[in-house]
């Protein structure tokens, strides 16, 4: 992340206090390290078990954007954590999230660097492997991308793919977003509904998970088709119907996006 | 962790609320603490067994012995009957529906009640949701008395009040105290002797288990027996190696380094007509002895002609995937075909170390998805 050119300012690890990695300095708590440094955002490694503690802390101490990395956390602590940080009117990324980058100027995240180029398309995604697969492609087509939000594998989320686009909608760097989708849930439909009222982007949308057997989780906790709503097809439909376009692989993204205007 | 409805009963009922006397029948022995007449129901962790005929009813005890031997020979969906739970027959008056969950969408709490519970829930949710009435608990506020009293009146059962309200807040704080993440009481019965739960469905957060050792260790003990039946070796691998493994039927074996990829692929493979064996992904696994263990299992099924790996890792290190893979191969002597798409972080030390083992590697997905699916149709 430094390397990209983020401005890490701190670290915190509790009991590591006054150290230093690669000249960053370590502190105990988050409000120690706010203290002594002007902070935006803060990304969380904490292991599932501690991941809420870490998060409630950063929450509490006045971090205003967080990415949450963890896989794994347990239901009712991400419910806490994604309801305190709405009390406090603080944004959450995540959980199981790979993070955020804006290529060329900010990565807040685990992103490989090479698939992404600087551009004006928006990616939001569940998966993190899939939006590097999608770039990488975009990428060799000439198409940048102007952000890249992991929104995280489910099934809660704290940034949802709703609020996702909407920031997508109102962000003038954006002029054609890619959403990124998978089998499981109802959130794609919420998504749907949203492009239908609101969006006047053009949305270009790839579900994975068509040929996913029913009932079974597939590697995402919130990837598992329970009922007709959760499979591919319906989401693919329920989308194209509110005005998405359609990509069944990502080689088709490029394509489609080059016929909805000049972007680069 | 889904339990068995005799585990979900007995934690309920540890909690204080009512259900029907029952003993899970071993013997004739334990049929005789029963009045007659009783149900009988195979213990399977899927739903529908109503229909599939798998609840009884015994009006003897000779019946009751017979028709529960007849219960253990029944598979229900793939799983073979283990257990027979038999239970006391209550009088009927009516089958209420109550459900705690956690709503996705919103992320907080759910609480739902019917006057229509009973086996045609799901056609009640479909045809007129107006019958289900839903409450959000709030956060940090949780279940409070006005919310047990709104669902009370709008089910017309304010003359049950004390004994909803009891069993509302137990089934609430099983919900909370277990890391639940559904407690679905269906049918909650109206009897002459107050509410009494017929059946109940409780699915508990495997990500929590950690929290609830004692319990996870004695349920799955318990369930160990009513497991589902003919586990392949690569599914038993891939469960003690903590690796996500779903089988299918196809010849091409499939590993990836993220979920969102592996669906992907696995799309990609049908698309051009071949067949996916499996998906396996190592998610947040990383590291060359997770390659290693991941070729193992999807080796293990006999079915397959060719792997197909598909990396693009991010915190996934290539430098340790392809370790992983010639692990594998100097361990095993040989593999099946390989096809390796091979980028991300530190994709040059990777594909170097293949390339000196005379393994070439793909920068494409889509391309090798079609050698992948080519070497399967011509092997």
């Amino acid at each position: 992340m430094k390397e990209y050119g983020t401005d890490i300012v701190a670290g915190v690890t509790p009991g590591k206090g006054g150290m230093k990695v690669h000249e960053i300095p370590v502190y105990d708590f988050v409000e120690e390290a706010l203290q002594e440094h002007e902070v935006d955002a803060a990304i969380s490694f904490v292991p599932a078990r501690l991941a809420k503690d870490a998060a409630l802390e950063a929450i509490d101490g006045g971090i205003r954007f967080l990415v949450v990395t963890t896989e794994g956390i347990p239901d009712q602590d991400v419910l806490t954590i994604i309801n305190y940080a709405a009390s406090e009117g603080i944004t959450v990324l995540g959980p199981d999230t790979p993070g955020l980058i804006s290529p060329g100027r900010c990565k807040l995240g685990v992103h490989p660097n090479r698939m992404f180029a600087e551009g004006r398309v928006g990616i939001l995604s569940k998966s993190g492997a899939l939006s590097y697969e999608v770039c990488r492609v975009l990428t060799e087509n000439g198409i940048g991308q102007s952000t890249v939000v992991g929104i995280g594998g489910g099934p809660l989320w704290g940034l949802s793919q709703q609020t996702v686009l909407k920031m997508f909608q109102n962000d003038p760097e954006t002029e054609v977003v890619v959403l990124l989708g998978e089998v499981g849930g109802t959130t794609e439909q919420d998504a749907a509904a949203f492009i239908e009222r609101y969006m006047n982007k053009p949305v270009v949308s790839l579900i994975v998970g068509r040929t996913a057997p029913k009932g079974t989780q597939m590697g995402h906790a919130g990837a598992i088709i329970e009922g007709e709503e959760g499979t591919a097809e319906s989401k693919i439909r329920t989308l194209r119907s509110a005005g998405s376009l359609i990509a069944r692989s990502p080689t088709e993204i490029p394509e489609i996006i080059k016929t909805v205007g000049s972007v680069r | 962790m889904r339990l068995l409805e005799f585990q979900a009963k007995r934690l309920l009922s540890e909690y204080g609320v009512p259900i029907p006397k029952s003993v899970l029948a071993k013997s004739q022995d334990d049929l005789e603490s029963l009045s007659f007449p009783v149900v009988l129901k195979a213990q399977v962790p899927v739903g529908g067994r109503g229909k599939a005929g798998a609840i009884r009813i015994a009006t003897q005890l000779k019946e009751a012995v017979a028709t529960t031997k007849e219960l253990l020979n029944y598979n229900i969906k793939g799983y073979p009957v283990q257990a027979v739970l038999a239970e006391e027959q209550v009088e009927i008056k009516q089958e209420l529906y109550l459900a705690v969950l956690i709503d996705k969408l919103t992320s907080l709490l759910l609480i739902m009640v019917s006057a229509t519970g009973g086996v045609d829930i799901e056609e009640v949710a479909r045809e007129s949701p107006e019958k289900i009435v839903k409450k959000h608990l709030r956060p940090f506020v949780g279940l409070q008395d006005y919310i047990v009293r709104y669902l009370a009146k709008h089910i017309r059962l304010e003359d049950q009040l004390e004994g909803f309200r009891r069993i509302v807040n137990q089934v609430y704080s099983i919900f909370c105290d277990y890391d639940a993440t559904l407690v679905e009481i269906n049918p909650l019965a109206v009897t002459p002797s107050g509410l009494v739960v017929l059946d109940a469905k409780i699915l508990l957060d495997d990500k929590a288990a950690y929290r609830h050792k004692d319990l996870f260790v004695k349920l799955q003990e318990e369930q160990k027996r009513a497991a589902k039946s003919g586990k392949t070796r690569a599914e038993q691998l891939a469960e003690e190696r903590g690796i996500t493994y779903v089988p299918l039927d196809g010849n091409v074996a499939i590993i990836s380094d993220g979920a969102g990829t592996g669906m992907l692929t696995l799309d990609l493979t049908q698309d051009v007509g071949g067949q996916a064996a499996n998906f396996c992904e190592l998610g947040g696994l990383g590291g060359a002895e997770s390659m290693l263990q991941a070729l193992e299992v999807v080796n293990a099924a006999p079915h397959v002609k060719v792997i197909l790996i598909g990396l693009i890792g991010g915190l996934t290190r290539m430098d340790e995937m392809a370790d992983g893979i010639l692990n594998y191969l100097e361990q095993h002597g040989k593999s099946k075909p390989l096809v390796i798409r091979m980028c991300g972080t530190k994709e040059e030390v990777g594909k170097a170390r293949l390339r000196t083992a005379g393994i070439e590697t793909f920068e494409d997905l889509e391309t090798a998805v079609r050698v992948a699916v080519k070497l399967a149709e011509e092997s």
